[in-house]
C-alpha cells in the first residue's frame, strides 16, 4: 500500500498532474496580473493549457549539428527535476510527501535544473541566438543561485535543520520574515532570477536574441520547458510561504489550510507581477553585479546577525 | 546681404579655383559646375571650412543621346544649398568616393552606385546595400534605358562576397531580416567578443518598392498619391515637402490657411511618430510598462489626426496647391483638449525616463555620439539635436506656417540614448505648443489654388523637418505631366553611419536601443523595384496572380481536409 500511494503522490497528487495543472493556473494568474498592470487585458483563463495543449500537438523540428538524444531529452528531465523536487515541499497545506535530513539542498538544486538544462541545450545547437542565450543563462544561474542558496538556508540555521519539514515546523507561525527581511527580499528576488522573469529575462531578451537559449525550440520540449518553469514558480513560491511566511499548519482542516497556502503564495505572486511591470530590462552584467556586488553580501551580513542571536546568550 | 547669400558667397568662394561654371537655379541655392577630377579637392575644401553638412548625392541620368550622367552634391547650411555638379560619361560612370572625407558619403554614395551604374572609386569593400542578391549585373534601374523585361531575361548575379565573408572566423549575430527587435526589415551582423560589438554592417532594401523610378511613369498628381506612401509614419511630411517643391517650380503661392492646415498635419504628425518611438524604444529596453502606456497615450493623437483628416495614417491632406479639407470649430476644441492630455502624459514620461533608476542604467551612457563625430557623419533630426547640434529646417529655413509660428530649438548635448529620449519628448512640447498656436489662429481664406497639370521645366530642392530629421526631394521637371526625375533622401538614409559607429565597443545588449535610437525608418530608406529572373526559379507575380494563387491554394486545402 505504501508503494501505491507513493506512486499517487509522484504522479498524481499532491505532485504530477495536479501540481502541473495547479502551476497552468498559476501562470496564468501571472501573465494576467503583469497585463493589468500594464494597462492590457491579458490572456482568458484557460490560455496556459491551450498553449501547451497546442506546442504537444506541434511536430518537434531538430535543428542540424545537434545532438538528438540532448535535445529531446534535456526538456523532460528538467521537468521531472522540478516535480522531483516538489515532493519534498510543503504544498496546498498539506505535508510534504518525502524528506530527510538534508532535503533542502536537494529541492534548491534539483529546482536548478531546469536552468542548467536550458544552458546545456542551449550551448549544444549551432544557432547562434541560443548559443549566446546559453551563456547568459548560465553566467546568470552562477549569478543568484548562490545569494537564493544563502537566503534559503537562514531560516535553516535558525532551526537547526536541513530538513524542510522540519524547518517549516519550526518557521510555522513564526513568520520569519520579520526577523530575517534580508534573506526574504534576496530570496524572493533569486527565484526571478532562477525564472527569468523582467527585469531579469537578458537570457531571455528577445529584442536581443530572440528567445535565447530556446529559440530553437517547438513543440514538446518547449511545451516541458515551459510547463518546468511553471512547476518551478509555485514549488519556489511555497518554499518561500513555507520558510519565511509562516507556512500552513497542516492540523487545520481541508479547505482552510488549501485556502492559506493559496493566499499566501498569490500574495507573493502579486509581488513578483508588480516587480516584472516596474523595471525595464538588466543588462546581464548589471544582474551579475546586483547579485554579487549586494545580494549576496546583504545575505552574509544577515547569516552573521542570526548566528550572533543564535549561539551568543544576549 | 542676408546670412543665406554670405554663406552662398563663401562657398562659391572656397571653390572658385575648381569651379567651371556657376548658376543660380533658385533663391538660396547656387550651384557649382565641376570637372570630375576636381570632385575631391572641392569636397575637401567645404569639409575643412567647414562649409555645412552633405545632404544628399543625386544621381541624373542625363540619357542615351547626351550619353552622360550627372551627380549632384547638395550641401546645406541652414537655409543655403550649395549643389557640386560632375558629369561623367554614360558608357564608364565613375566618379570619386568622398567617403574618406564625408563618412556621411557612403550609404548615399553606394545606394547611387547600384541605381544609376556610376563606378564610385575608393569605397572600402562592400556588399549590396539596396538591391537584391539575385539582381542582374548591369542592370541599373534608375537609367532612363532600363527595361524590367530585359533585365529579367538576363542572367542574375552570383552569390556576391559580402562583409561576412570576408571574416569568417569571428561570431557573427545577425539581427535581421526577420527579428523580434526590428519592426521592419533590415539586416545587420553584428561581430561580438563575448557581449562586445566589434564591428557592424548593414544590409537593406527588404522593402524597396520602386518608388523614385515610378515616379517618373505617374503624372504630378499621381505621384502626391504614392510619395505619402513612401512611409507609413511620417506619411504627411513626405506629400508635403513634393508638394511644397512642384509648387515651387509652377511658382505657385498657397493660401496661408493651407498652409497652416499643412503644419497642423505635419505637428501632430511628430507627436504620433515620436510617441510611437518612445515606446519602441522602452520595449527595446524590455520595459513593456511604458511601451504599453507610451501606445495607449498614442491613441489620443491618432484619434486627432482621424477626426481630422478621416484617417489613421495615409492623411491624404495634401493638394498640389493646397490643402483638401477645413478644420472645423468642433475640431480646434478637440485638437486642443488632446494636447492637454498629451502634455500632461508626456511631462510623466519625461519624468520616468529621466528619473527610473532601471531605466537610466540602460540609457546613460550609452550609444554616446560626441557633437563632433554627429557632424562629421552627418546626422539629422532628433539624433543631431541630442548629441548638441542645432539642425531643425524648421527654424534654420521655414517653410509652411512655420515663419509665423516659429518653434524654439530643442538640443541636449549628452549625445547618448538618454539625451535622445530627452530630445524627443521635450520637442513634442514645442509641437503642442504650435499646435495649440495654429488652431487658435488660423488664417482665414482658401484652401487651395489651382496648378497646372503639366510644371515649368526646371529642378527643385525641396527639403522638410520630417520627424526623423531633414527630408530632402529632387525634383526635376522637363515641361511635361509627368516628372523627369525625383529623387527622396529620407533623414534614416543620413543616420545609419551614426548607428554603424556608435555601435562598436557597445553591448550585445545595448543594440537593440542604439539601432532604435535613431528612430530608423526601414520603409523610408528603401524604394527600389524588385526583379525576380526565370532562371533563378522565382518570377514575378502580379497582384492579380497572387490574388488567384491565393484563392487556389485554399480551396485546395479546404477541400482536402
Amino acid at each position: 500500500m505504501q508503494n501505491i500511494s507513493d506512486l499517487i503522490a509522484l504522479a498524481i497528487f499532491p505532485g504530477g498532474l495536479f501540481l502541473a495543472t495547479i502551476a497552468l493556473g498559476y501562470e496564468w494568474a501571472n501573465r494576467k496580473l503583469v497585463a493589468r498592470l500594464q494597462n492590457r487585458l491579458g490572456p482568458p483563463w484557460y490560455q496556459p493549457l491551450a498553449d501547451l495543449a497546442k506546442l504537444l500537438a506541434k511536430d518537434e523540428v531538430l535543428p542540424e549539428r545537434t545532438i538528438g538524444a540532448l535535445f529531446h531529452g534535456l526538456p523532460i528531465v528538467a521537468l521531472a527535476g522540478v516535480l522531483t523536487a516538489a515532493l519534498y515541499v510543503p504544498l496546498f497545506g498539506l505535508r510534504p510527501s518525502f524528506g530527510f535530513d538534508g532535503d533542502l539542498i536537494v529541492a534548491i538544486y534539483l529546482l536548478g535544473l531546469p536552468t542548467m538544462c536550458i544552458g546545456l541545450t542551449g550551448a549544444s545547437n549551432p544557432d547562434r541566438f541560443s548559443l549566446v542565450g546559453a551563456t547568459r543563462t548560465l553566467t546568470q544561474f552562477f549569478s543568484y543561485e548562490a545569494p537564493f542558496l544563502l537566503g534559503l538556508l537562514g531560516p535553516a540555521l535558525v532551526a537547526g535543520s536541513w530538513q524542510i519539514g522540519q524547518i517549516a515546523a519550526l518557521a510555522r507561525g513564526r513568520w520569519l520574515v520579520l526577523t530575517q527581511p534580508v534573506g526574504f527580499v534576496v530570496t524572493l528576488i533569486g527565484l526571478m532570477g532562477e525564472l527569468e522573469l523582467p527585469p531579469f529575462d537578458a537570457p531571455e531578451a528577445e529584442t536581443e536574441i530572440v528567445a535565447g537559449a530556446l529559440t530553437e525550440y517547438s513543440g514538446r520540449g518547449l511545451a516541458f520547458f515551459r510547463l518546468a518553469k511553471d512547476v518551478e514558480l509555485v514549488v519556489g513560491m511555497a518554499l518561500i510561504a513555507a520558510l519565511y511566511l509562516g507556512g500552513v499548519d497542516p492540523a487545520l482542516s481541508f479547505p482552510l489550510s488549501a485556502l492559506i497556502f493559496f493566499a499566501k503564495t498569490l500574495t507573493i505572486l502579486l509581488v513578483l507581477a508588480i516587480l516584472q511591470t516596474i523595471f525595464a530590462r538588466l543588462r546581464i552584467d548589471q544582474t551579475v553585479g546586483l547579485w554579487w556586488r549586494y545580494g549576496v553580501l546583504l545575505v552574509l551580513v544577515q547569516w552573521f546577525v542570526t548566528i550572533l542571536g543564535r549561539y551568543l546568550p544576549l | 546681404m542676408t546670412v543665406t547669400e554670405d554663406a552662398l558667397a563663401k562657398g562659391v568662394e572656397l571653390l572658385k579655383p575648381w569651379t567651371e561654371e556657376t548658376n543660380v537655379p533658385e533663391k538660396g541655392r547656387t550651384d557649382v559646375i565641376l570637372r570630375p577630377e576636381n570632385l575631391l579637392a572641392a569636397v575637401d575644401v567645404l569639409h575643412r571650412e567647414p562649409w555645412g553638412h552633405l545632404t544628399s548625392i543625386t544621381g541624373l541620368d542625363l540619357g542615351v543621346d547626351a550619353g552622360e550622367i550627372e551627380v549632384l552634391y547638395h550641401f546645406r547650411r541652414q537655409a543655403a544649398v550649395l549643389g557640386l555638379r560632375v558629369r561623367t560619361p554614360r558608357d564608364a560612370a565613375s566618379v570619386a568616393s568622398i567617403w574618406d572625407i564625408l563618412p556621411s558619403a557612403s550609404f548615399m554614395e553606394r545606394e547611387m552606385s547600384e541605381m544609376l551604374g556610376v563606378d564610385v572609386v575608393g569605397m572600402p569593400p562592400h556588399g549590396r546595400l539596396f538591391l537584391a542578391d539575385d539582381w542582374p549585373e548591369g542592370a541599373y534601374p534608375l537609367r532612363k534605358d532600363f527595361s524590367p523585361e530585359e533585365a529579367a531575361q538576363q542572367r542574375p548575379a552570383e552569390d556576391r562576397p559580402g562583409d561576412a565573408a570576408e571574416k569568417p572566423q569571428r561570431f557573427i549575430i545577425p539581427i535581421g531580416p526577420q527579428h523580434p527587435a526590428l519592426k521592419e526589415p533590415g539586416h545587420f551582423e553584428f561581430c561580438v567578443d563575448g557581449e562586445i560589438i566589434t564591428s557592424a554592417s548593414a544590409r537593406l532594401g527588404y522593402a524597396h518598392r520602386g518608388i523614385e523610378k515610378a515616379t517618373e511613369a505617374r503624372t504630378w498628381v499621381q505621384d502626391l498619391y504614392l510619395l505619402e506612401r513612401v512611409c507609413g509614419i511620417c506619411s504627411h511630411i513626405h506629400a508635403m515637402t513634393y508638394c511644397q517643391g512642384v509648387e515651387k517650380l509652377a511658382g505657385i503661392e498657397v493660401p496661408p490657411r493651407a498652409r497652416a492646415i499643412r503644419t497642423l498635419m505635419a505637428e501632430l504628425e511628430r507627436v504620433h511618430s515620436h510617441m510611437l518611438w518612445l515606446g519602441v524604444g522602452a520595449h527595446e529596453a524590455g520595459f513593456d510598462t511604458l511601451f504599453m502606456y507610451a501606445w495607449r497615450d498614442r491613441e489620443t493623437v491618432m484619434d486627432l489626426l482621424e477626426s481630422l483628416s478621416g484617417n489613421r495614417v495615409n492623411y491624404s491632406a495634401n493638394l498640389l496647391g493646397g490643402v483638401k479639407f477645413d478644420v472645423g470649430d468642433g475640431q480646434i476644441k478637440a485638437v486642443l483638449d488632446g494636447a492637454d492630455i498629451l502634455e500632461k502624459r508626456l511631462h510623466h514620461y519625461l519624468d520616468v525616463a529621466t528619473t527610473d533608476e532601471s531605466f537610466l542604467i540602460r540609457t546613460q551612457g550609452i550609444g554616446t555620439m560626441t557633437q563632433q563625430q554627429a557632424e562629421v557623419l552627418g546626422t539629422v533630426g532628433p539624433t543631431a539635436r541630442a548629441s548638441g547640434v542645432t539642425r531643425d529646417l524648421r527654424l534654420d529655413a521655414p517653410y509652411a506656417a512655420y515663419p509665423d509660428f516659429p518653434v524654439k530649438p530643442v538640443v541636449a548635448s549628452g549625445g547618448d540614448l538618454l539625451a535622445r529620449f530627452v530630445v524627443r519628448i521635450e520637442e513634442l512640447f514645442e509641437s503642442l505648443r504650435v499646435v495649440r498656436a495654429l488652431v487658435q489662429n488660423l488664417p482665414e481664406g482658401d484652401l487651395a489654388v489651382r496648378v497646372p497639370t503639366k510644371i515649368p521645366e526646371g529642378e527643385t530642392v525641396s527639403c522638410s523637418e520630417a520627424p526623423r530629421g531633414e527630408l530632402y526631394y529632387y525634383i526635376e521637371s522637363g515641361g511635361a505631366d509627368k516628372p523627369e526625375r525625383i529623387k527622396v533622401r529620407t533623414p534614416t538614409l543620413a543616420n545609419w553611419g551614426a548607428v554603424l559607429s556608435t555601435v562598436v565597443g557597445c553591448q550585445l545588449a545595448d543594440v537593440p536601443m542604439v539601432l532604435a535610437g535613431i528612430d530608423p525608418c526601414f520603409s523610408c530608406n528603401d524604394r527600389m523595384v524588385r526583379l525576380r529572373t526565370e532562371s533563378s526559379g522565382r518570377r514575378l507575380w502580379s497582384w492579380e496572380e497572387l490574388r488567384r494563387y491565393g484563392i487556389e491554394y485554399y480551396r485546395c486545402k479546404t477541400s482536402a481536409t
